[in-house]
């Protein structure tokens, strides 16, 4: 696999999509070309940022009781 | 409820406000409630409750929705913002500085095709299967949908992150 090929997974590979040769084929180019290593650590670093940042926040706790309320209530 | 917390942040992001987000979950917990016997015992019921959501949005919702202006697709080149800060800042630390209000301004700025798949991916964890199941759309639309949007929110918060001086940047 060279790094035009290993770019074109870059995301199947780290939402963890690939089937199992493609994603050791995608691997074993990682671990031999550091220019691509070093590229897929920051697109891992900018997904987990933005989970990070995005899943922070719950329901309000009035919406729960109103749909408790809603659904049971009365 | 233990979907409330997901179903609110799809909302939230599908509205873009948070009185209608609280209104939308609100009507999906009563369609689901009422629908149960529809419901596949052993299947996602995440999956279920996020498809009863967003149709709700779509018959319902998405005509007062009230979005920012959204980004215009075409002007973005969805070039990779890593070969800009390979040199300084090849591990993203920048990124850390931003915080979560201006994430989530960059998400609803996302058109909308764009901000629901990475909404259920990024933000709720989704696999590309269930994705395309929820949208209604080919496993690989939902691949390139996702690509694009990455790169938009990327660009936007590598761009907000050299306007605030979280990182130098590189003018490629």
């Amino acid at each position: 696999m060279n790094c035009k090929e290993a770019l074109e997974h870059l995301y199947e590979f780290l939402d963890k999509e690939l089937t199992p040769d493609v994603e050791r084929d995608v691997r074993n180019h990682l671990g031999a070309c550091r220019p691509c290593g070093e590229h897929f650590d920051f697109e891992e670093a900018f997904l987990r940022f933005l989970q990070a940042r995005s899943r922070a926040r719950s329901a309000p706790p009035e919406l729960k009781r109103r749909i408790l309320n809603e659904l049971f209530g009365e | 409820m233990v979907h409330l917390d997901a179903l609110h942040r799809v909302a939230s992001r599908l509205t873009g406000n948070a009185a209608d987000a609280d209104d939308l979950v609100q009507e999906t917990m009563l369609k689901a409630y009422r629908a149960w016997d529809q419901y596949q015992r052993g299947t996602n019921a995440k999956g279920w409750l996020l498809t009863i959501l967003r149709h709700s949005f779509i018959n319902e919702y998405r005509r007062r929705s009230r979005h920012p202006e959204t980004v215009d697709l075409d002007a973005i080149e969805p070039f990779a913002i890593f070969d800009g800060v390979q040199e300084e800042d090849p591990q993203g630390k920048f990124f850390d500085q931003i915080v979560d209000d201006e994430v989530l301004r960059a998400i609803d700025r996302l058109p909308e095709q764009f901000r629901e798949a990475v909404v259920l991916s990024d933000v709720e964890g989704m696999s590309y299967e269930e994705i395309a199941r929820i949208l209604d759309v080919p496993i690989g639309t939902v691949k390139s949908r996702l690509f694009r949007a990455r790169k938009m929110l990327q660009a936007k918060l590598y761009e907000y992150a050299v306007s605030m001086g979280y990182i130098k940047g590189s003018h490629a």
